[in-house]
């Protein structure tokens, strides 16, 4: 039997003494409570399930009205004071970093409360309220903050005027949480509220440095009318005291002012694009890794938002060694699994554009660990690895060589096709579509690990976005492939599948469809069969989808595999006639002629080339193909074409004009 | 090599480092600041009186925060643990490392005072989920928890668990987390000033002999070997 000693009321006990008459036992109930679930996470989950958090909300909505005379130092007013402060400082602790806690808290009605409470005149009650609200506003959970309402500006204003942390605290947290459009950001701007930020950045305690900075990062995410307002001369030297604070003392300090630096270098072209900078926030950042805890989870996230897309700044990090700063990381193991995706993603973007990254990358051996991560327990790991697997397979040197077609890397990827989680299946996808492209004869690995058919299987997903990459895995797969590879695929379509998956209701889907067609049937002649197989299905629905195509990516894929067919025999070509001149309803004119007359000139390019081929000379039915496409007013279009500025469509134009001359054409 | 090096004679320097001036204000600021840091509550208080230094920080939060270091090296962790929650809620829950080495040293005395029965009951129900919570602490809790395995715990191989030194370590580490959240730094400064001294030496030693401060508690100049 426990002792005596460890007096520990068990919480089914505590939560009846809160609804005890007598105030002292109140607070000491709230007082333990709270005390029991600080820093505990369990605990905040089974009172969460006694329903301790609308008991706590219920007696802090009681006190609030038994505040009367504030001067009255008797014990009836210290107890109204300790309940509201326990029961304020409990319900912030179930917040704290709980979403499912932050939820209960706004369902049992606190939040109006809470917000009344910042107005008592007791220091203490106001601390421990503003402190509570501010959890609430770190949760994504948190109630939207409108800006735009006049009232809730000066609120806001007189938040951020405050002298107590907490409460200047809770200013900058409902900025950071709830601020998001460009009027809003406008809004707050026009209100003095950055002057108000800039001066706690530079005159505030550290809490307040570190807010603020969140808070400037919101406001200026995008908005380069607001960014050059706040870094023009009128304001002093803003921008160089977020970049002092980039080589504060303290870590986090440092993140956050590298983070502010780098939202308003996305935004804005104008600031901080000298070489300096961008060379001090890459070493910064590189640095922040090494930090033991939260600082360090997310530094690669930053560095990633200071990189992506942007071939300076990965040709600079190359130079800074960030890969092999990344790579060593990575090798210690044990890692926080927000700190693997982040390094991971990290690796992504350094070689989502540059071949030298991505020979660093093969040469640190960097793919070993790779593998590891593609069956790691963490989702958000799993689909990491594979975006860096799809950066780094896009290197077409190692692509040749066959380098990643092997066992080590496809059979765990092969796996993650069956992953429960959607975005590790299209991550995984994305990285196989770059693989397949293996230009060696090692294509057949793929089919082995079973990679092939599971890629089917998945076109029949409910996911649409798992459907169009799988499409898109298979067509990769198939260019250029050996024919008993692509009749291999075919058969384990099946005609009927393709054609559905053409007329499938995703856009996307359809457009990788025919591009997989135009793929399957490229290079022989013998597979062009597929498209009649089934009585026409696939042609059939290729026609179908034609008249309507929502894209021009629909038209061009679809006519490059007419285009295709069209390179065929006599027979193959009378089929693409045929399917040209079907008309829908009441249009008249043939979407070829539509194709034709687009702005999109990859769109007429393919539609020329269609008509290449229908108009071949040495092919016995051309003059009856090009007689037709005369009265449809093809040849005249495709005649007004002859000086386009695109130079592929000016080629193929002058070659269908110069063929069918050659029957005489005047 | 050593010949390159510059020689400055001890007149010299001497000479030299007259001619920097340190302000009384300034000397009183450090000691005010080491005072306030280490949680000399009494000595602030008498300091300020004496020389009109102001301390960066209210002697009553300094006492608070001596009477959450003093419970924690006298083993009273419950009560340190609610001081803490008293003096602000967010430490320990934002800070799960901290939180769980007080809840290890709350077992520790547990197992101090031979409340073996209690000890169990607390390690399944408190520090049993800090593990499961947060892998990175299964190493220690499982250290911690073989106390509980070996009959004489004096000579067992966590045998320093027990030591005082223990109690300390969780002591200093609450004690910088209070700091940290009252946005003060958990050094005094003249903690840094040491290290700087000690590292600027270090780095002119490469380039010159000269007069040496070897022994900080006396801070005389050692005569350059020549």
């Amino acid at each position: 039997m426990p002792s005596a000693t460890i007096n520990k009321p068990r919480p089914s006990e505590l939560l009846s003494r809160l609804t005890s008459a007598e105030p002292e036992v109140k607070v000491r109930a709230l007082r333990q409570v709270k005390n029991q679930i600080i820093g505990n996470r369990t605990k905040k989950l089974s009172f969460l399930k006694l329903g301790a958090v609308p008991a706590v909300a219920g007696i802090l909505a009681d006190s609030i009205d038994d505040v009367t005379d504030n001067n009255n130092c008797n014990n009836d007013s210290n107890n109204t004071i300790n309940i509201l402060v326990q029961s304020a400082a409990a319900l912030g602790s179930f917040a704290c970093g709980f979403d499912a806690g932050v939820q209960a808290v706004l369902d049992a009605g606190a939040f109006p409360n809470l917000l009344r409470l910042l107005a008592n005149p007791n220091e203490k009650v106001v601390d421990a309220v503003a402190r509570a609200l501010r959890m609430i506003y770190q949760s994504k959970l948190a109630p939207k903050y409108d800006f735009l309402q006049q009232k809730n500006m000066e609120f806001l204003i007189s938040l951020l005027n405050s002298e107590k942390e907490n409460v200047s605290g809770l200013g900058a947290s409902i900025i950071t949480r709830s601020c998001e459009t460009n009027l809003e950001q406008k809004a707050l701007f026009d209100a003095g509220i950055l002057r108000k930020l800039n001066s706690l950045l530079e005159g505030g305690s550290l809490s307040q440095r570190d807010a603020s900075l969140e808070s400037l990062a919101t406001i200026f995410r995008n908005n380069p009318e607001v960014i050059s307002k706040f870094a023009g001369p009128e304001i002093g030297r803003p921008l160089s005291s977020i970049i002092d604070l980039a080589k504060d003392r303290y870590p986090r300090t440092r993140l956050l002012a590298c983070m502010c630096l780098i939202v308003i270098r996305n935004a804005s072209p104008h600031f901080l694009q000298d070489i300096g900078i961008k060379t001090k926030l890459i070493h910064i950042l590189l640095e922040l890794l090494d930090d033991p805890g939260q600082v360090g989870d997310e530094a690669p996230f930053a560095f990633s938002s200071l990189i992506a897309q942007k071939e300076d700044l990965q040709k600079l990090a190359l130079e800074a060694n960030a890969i092999d700063k990344l790579h060593h990381h990575i090798k210690k193991g044990s890692l926080h699994p927000r700190r693997y995706e982040g390094i991971l993603l990290a690796l992504a973007d350094m070689c989502s554009k540059l071949e030298s990254c991505r020979s660093k990358f093969l040469l640190l051996q960097v793919l070993n660990l790779l593998a590891d991560a593609l069956t790691d327990y963490n989702a958000g790991v799993r689909a990491a690895a594979c975006i860096c697997l799809k950066s780094v397979t896009r290197s077409i040197k190692n692509l040749s060589a066959g380098y990643f077609m092997n066992e080590t890397i496809v059979i765990p990827l092969v796996q993650l096709f069956l992953d429960p989680s959607t975005s590790v299946q299209v991550a995984a996808l994305g990285a196989t579509s770059n693989i397949v492209v293996d230009f060696t004869t090692r294509k057949s690995i793929f089919v082995q690990c079973g990679g092939m058919k599971q890629l089917v299987q998945l076109a029949k997903s409910m996911e649409s976005s798992v459907r169009s990459n799988a499409l898109w895995a298979l067509k990769n797969f198939v260019f250029q492939a050996d024919n008993r590879l692509k009749e291999g695929v075919f058969s384990e379509l099946t005609a009927s599948l393709l054609s559905s998956l053409i007329r499938d209701p995703e856009p996307s889907v359809q457009e990788q469809a025919l591009a997989l067609v135009r793929n399957l049937v490229d290079g022989c002649i013998n597979l062009i069969e597929f498209v009649f197989a089934e009585d026409g299905l696939i042609l059939g629905a290729i026609g179908r989808q034609l008249q309507c195509a929502s894209k021009a990516e629909i038209g061009i894929q679809g006519m490059y595999a007419l285009c295709n067919v069209a390179s065929g025999n006599e027979f193959h070509k009378e089929a693409v006639m045929q399917l040209l001149f079907t008309q829908m309803g009441d249009k008249n004119q043939s979407f070829v002629i539509k194709f034709l007359q687009s702005n999109d000139s990859r769109l007429c390019t393919a539609t020329v080339w269609t008509i290449v081929n229908l108009t071949c000379p040495s092919t016995p039915g051309a003059p009856g193909r090009l007689e037709k496409l005369r009265n449809a007013g093809i040849v005249s279009q495709i005649k007004n074409m002859v000086n386009d500025p695109c130079v592929d469509v000016k080629l193929r134009v002058r070659t269908v004009l110069g063929q069918s001359m050659a029957f005489g054409d005047n | 090599m050593a010949s390159s090096k510059k020689v400055i004679m001890r007149e010299e320097w001497e000479k030299r480092l007259n001619h920097i001036r340190i302000r009384k204000e300034e000397m009183n600021k450090l000691v005010m600041n080491f005072l306030v840091t280490e949680g000399y509550a009494e000595a602030v208080a008498k300091f300020r009186m004496e020389t009109g230094t102001e301390p960066d920080m209210d002697v009553a939060m300094i006492m608070d925060r001596m009477a959450v270091k003093e419970a924690v090296q006298c083993g009273n962790v419950e009560d340190a643990i609610e001081k803490v929650n008293d003096l602000n809620p967010e430490i320990l829950d934002t800070n799960p490392e901290l939180f769980f080495h007080l809840q290890q040293q709350r077992l520790i005395e547990l197992i101090r005072n031979e409340k073996i029965e209690e000890a169990l009951e607390f390690a399944q129900e408190e520090l049993a989920p800090r593990g499961e919570e947060n892998q990175s602490f299964l190493e220690e809790l499982e250290r911690t928890v073989s106390l509980l395995v070996f009959k004489d715990v004096s000579n067992c191989p966590v045998r320093e668990l027990l030591d005082i030194s223990q109690r300390l370590k969780t002591a200093n580490e609450v004690n910088a987390a209070i700091l940290t959240s009252q946005s003060h730094e958990k050094d005094p400064k003249l903690h840094s000033l040491l290290k700087m001294l000690i590292w600027a030496q270090n780095q002119l030693d490469e380039k010159a002999t000269y007069p040496r401060i070897k022994d900080f508690l006396k801070a005389t100049l050692e005569n350059p070997a020549v």
